[in-house]
């Protein structure tokens, strides 16, 4: 039944790899939290592959936890973006840029 | 059969990930998030977590996505702002090498699907992915990691609406 | 035995030092004589639990006149241990007696000396303070406790001389006795070190006084001369002697009670009671008690010389005491220890009336000190006149009264004793002398003629408060007939002070025939002194010394009285003495140029060259230096996210990539 695991695993990565990619260099907030969530995706793959070869369903309860964050950020993440867009009239994050010397 | 579902799945998975990140306009991007968690949930009902794939799509597909489609309508933004971003996607190309680095360590875990091990009882392959283990699981090793992710779940939704409110 | 009261006599003071230091301020607004209620009672209390004591003291028998008490561990480091514990015996009970005694009577004064100060409270706190530093240190029974007492006696003395700090002569002054206290207090401590560490090589890690003075014998001859001598040196600064004299002229800028208490009648005399406590080891050292006693006789003549010209009336007294101080050690380094204390005693009675009685005259000049501006106060203040008189009579050794006894028998034992010599004894009598001079031209130019001060001030002159004049009257009793506790027995007398305080000093002698081994000299001064020499040259003495004083006096009553001009002649025909002696012999000018200013040069040059240069550049590089750093470094903290994003995810992979590969 392990015939495909590695197949599993390298969309996930590469999903991953995507998802890092779009967070390293997009400007708008939106899409690199809808990047963020590329990730998460990817590592849910990853954890369901797992489960399934280790048939064991803690990596189902991982991904089910996973899923209860990412609608947790995706609620704060969001208000936050609402409230930067109210203070500034944009959400590039290049823009935010206080927190230096 | 299955390999061929996978490859169709997973390469949609991934096209539709390269769209959200190559998308000029936000909204499209999300929209292509969208697809990018069907395919997902098709690749789960692959993988015998029916349940799983279920929530994925309600979830994710469903709710997190709606969130953020309302969130972009709410900022009212049509066109991003950036023009030279894939100029930026360019310059990003140094995390590729690195992601080739992680292919090659996913690949070479693979070989040994035992490499992660469950510490919990196995379960019959047969049932795997069936609700009512993963509710047993739930309510009996997980139930204080559940309790706690219910009271993470309540602090998002009252920050949420503390961040955002209009004062 | 019931001496378990003695810890009350430190207390009572202690719990006055709480009361009117913390709630002084509030007790002063509500009502202001419960402060010195409080402070007088307290004193008052110790010097009745004292003379509880003191009486039971007298009803035993001479060889069982000695106590330990031993209230609380104090400090306990493997084999060596202290506590604090209170040792009752004739000396101690003798110096507790007038201290708490005298004490008393000048808290009372206080009462009215100070009754317009703005910081009563604060005054009393600190007298009440100082009794209870200077009961711990009379009655500690081991060195490490009386050094506490010693240094708290110091401290108070600062604060009490600086306590009109606001005026920058008296803070300097207060630095001055502080500073010069601790140098002598540092020789002290390198004494009291090298004993115990001596002693302590031979498993003797005690510092009570009955066990270090069993074990005297453990030190070897020259290290028990080094001990001494430290010690004295300590006692020099804190009795102010020759060299360490130089503060206490100036402590007279404390007020006028402070000086009677403090600087003359008790803690000046702490060098005295130490020198007497450790006679085992004094004795022991023949070179040590020479040296005691040489630096005592030149300290009472040069003190002397140096009151003759000086016009401050209290820097006259301050003189005196450090000139009667000297006579003390005379005493003492002769080896007539008793002699010393009962001049102690009867000093203690007749400078604290001086003082007490100079005091009220300033009080009464409006805060003038200066003789040349008094004159006539005989009939506006006769009980002060009287009494101050009386006082002088006392000091300058008339018969009869008390300074005469105690003052002629440290002479006739300078002469007599076989420590002693003809020139100590002289060069008392030339103290002696000197002293009837320079007391009686503080009289005759205060008292007599006619008043020199101006208008406004001669206006306000008035006989001192009740509280200020029966301290004077009793003191004035005392300074009478304290001399009587130890009439000589060439006079009839019995000698009480030499025969109550006999135990403590026969002890040292004892002790001193079984260590002494073959040491002659000691044997010598042990036998001497036991068998008794005729009377008649004491006679011859006794009468010869009071001529002289009497002439001494004379001198000063044709010379300030009758031939008021004669003074100023004699200064003006020899300028170059006169200036030497008014201006103190320069001593104060040479210690500034000897010690004082290369000390600060020193001090500058560790100023600007080590702490600023060394110091402050090490300091100032390093945080140059990680000022540099900082600034290479914050190119990295771009402020951007995704830079951020990107070296968190390079950590993430080494991180993964060493677990995979490396581990």
């Amino acid at each position: 039944m392990n015939d495909y695991q590695s197949v599993y695993l390298a969309l996930s990565a590469i999903l991953f790899g995507v998802g890092v990619l779009g967070v390293i260099s997009r400007k708008d907030a939106i899409v690199v939290f809808l990047c963020i969530e590329i990730m998460l995706g990817a590592v849910n793959l990853a954890f369901v592959a797992f489960a399934r070869a280790n048939q064991s369903a803690e990596g189902l309860f991982m991904v089910m936890c996973i899923m209860a964050v990412a609608g947790a950020e995706a609620a704060i993440g969001l208000a936050i973006f609402v409230l930067l867009y109210r203070k500034t009239g944009t959400i590039n994050i290049d823009k935010f840029n206080l927190l230096k010397w | 059969m299955e390999l061929l579902g996978i490859v169709i799945c997973g390469g949609a998975a991934l096209a539709c990930a390269l769209l959200v990140i190559l998308s000029k306009n936000t909204v499209h991007s999300a929209l292509w998030m969208v697809g990018n968690c069907l395919a997902l949930g098709v690749l789960f009902l692959f993988l015998n977590s029916q349940f799983l794939a279920i929530l994925q799509v309600i979830v994710y597909a469903g709710a997190i996505m709606m969130f953020i489609i309302y969130a972009i309508m709410m900022l009212n933004l049509r066109v991003a702002a950036e023009t030279d971003f894939r100029k930026s996607l360019f310059t990003g190309r140094f995390v590729v090498l690195f992601l080739f680095i992680i292919c090659l360590l996913a690949l070479g875990l693979g070989l040994s699907p035992t490499a992660l091990k469950g510490g919990m009882g196995k379960i019959a392959m047969a049932q795997f992915g069936e609700v009512n283990l993963i509710a047993n699981y739930i309510f009996v090793q997980g139930i204080a990691a559940f309790e706690l992710v219910s009271v993470l779940l309540t602090a998002a939704v009252v920050g949420a609406v503390f961040l955002a409110r209009k004062d | 035995m019931k001496f378990d009261l003695v810890w009350l006599i430190p207390i009572f003071p202690l719990v006055g030092v709480l009361i009117n230091g913390l709630l002084g301020r509030r007790i002063v607004e509500k009502n202001k004589s419960l402060v010195h209620w409080i402070a007088c009672g307290a004193v008052g209390l110790s010097f009745l639990v004292t003379l509880l004591l003191f009486v039971k003291l007298l009803g035993l028998p001479a060889e069982e006149r000695l106590y330990d008490f031993t209230w609380f561990s104090w400090i306990s480091s493997g084999v060596f241990h202290v506590s604090v514990g209170y040792l009752i015996d004739p000396l101690s009970m003798f110096m507790c007696m007038f201290v708490t005694g005298v004490g008393f009577l000048i808290h009372v004064y206080s009462i009215g000396y100070m009754g317009h100060d703005e910081s009563y409270s604060r005054f009393f706190t600190y007298l009440n303070l100082f009794m209870f530093s200077m009961i711990t240190l009379v009655l500690a029974d081991n060195f490490l406790l009386m050094f506490l007492g010693w240094e708290g006696v110091g401290l108070c003395s600062y604060l009490l001389i600086s306590f009109w700090f606001t005026d920058l002569a008296n803070a300097v002054a207060g630095k001055k006795a502080f500073v010069t206290n601790r140098v002598g207090d540092f020789f002290f401590a390198i004494g009291l070190l090298v004993m115990l560490t001596h002693l302590g090589a031979h498993g003797m890690w005690s510092l009570k006084f009955t066990d270090v003075f069993s074990h005297a014998q453990l030190l070897p001859p020259h290290l028990v001369t080094i001990v001494c001598l430290l010690f004295f040196l300590g006692c020099t600064a804190k009795s102010a002697q020759i060299p360490l004299y130089i503060w206490l002229p100036d402590a007279m800028a404390g007020p006028t009670p402070v000086s009677a208490l403090i600087h003359a009648a008790t803690m000046v005399t702490a060098g005295v009671y130490f020198v007497s406590r450790c006679n085992v080891l004094f004795t022991m050292s023949p070179f040590a008690m020479q040296v005691v006693a040489v630096v005592g006789a030149l300290t009472a003549f040069f003190a002397a010389t140096i009151a003759l010209t000086q016009n401050d009336i209290k820097k006259v007294l301050a003189y005196s005491t450090v000139s009667q101080l000297g006579y003390m050690f005379l005493g003492l380094g002769v080896g007539a220890y008793a002699a010393g204390l009962f001049h102690v005693l009867t000093h203690s009675f007749f400078k604290a009336l001086l003082f007490l009685c100079s005091g009220c005259v300033i009080h009464a000049m409006s805060g003038e000190q200066d003789m040349r501006n008094m004159g006539g106060l005989r009939k506006k203040m006769p009980v002060t006149f009287i009494t101050m008189l009386i006082g002088t009579f006392a000091i300058a050794g008339i018969p009869g009264f008390s300074g005469f006894f105690s003052k002629d028998e440290i002479l006739w034992q300078a002469y007599s004793s076989p420590q002693g010599s003809h020139l100590l004894w002289f060069i008392g009598v030339l103290a002696a002398v000197m002293t009837a001079f320079y007391m009686f031209r503080l009289i005759f130019m205060t008292f007599f003629n006619e008043c020199r001060a101006s208008e406004e001030v001669q206006h306000h002159i008035h006989e001192a408060p009740k509280s200020m004049t029966i301290p004077l009257m009793v003191l004035s009793v005392l300074s009478i007939f304290g001399g009587y506790l130890g009439v000589p027995e060439a006079l009839g007398g019995a000698n009480r002070v030499e025969r109550f305080l006999e135990p403590v000093f026969g002890l040292g002698k004892d002790k001193l025939l079984q260590a002494a081994g073959g040491n002659p000299l000691i044997h010598r001064v042990v036998a001497e002194t036991a068998e008794h020499p005729s009377f008649a040259p004491e006679y011859k003495l006794m009468v010869f010394t009071t001529c002289i004083v009497l002439a001494g006096i004379f001198a000063s009553y044709m010379l300030y009285m009758r031939k008021r001009s004669v003074p100023e002649t004699i200064a003006a025909n020899n300028p170059s003495f006169y200036r030497l002696l008014l201006n103190k012999w320069y001593v104060d000018e040479l210690y500034e140029k000897v010690f004082i200013n290369p000390l600060r040069a020193f001090s500058i040059f560790l100023w600007k060259g080590i702490d600023v240069i060394v110091i402050d550049g090490l300091v100032n590089s390093t945080a140059a230096f990680f000022m540099e750093c900082g600034e290479v470094c914050k190119v990295s903290e771009s402020g951007y996210v995704q830079r951020y994003a990107v070296s968190f995810l390079v950590g993430v992979f080494v991180l993964i990539a060493y677990f995979v590969y490396v581990r």
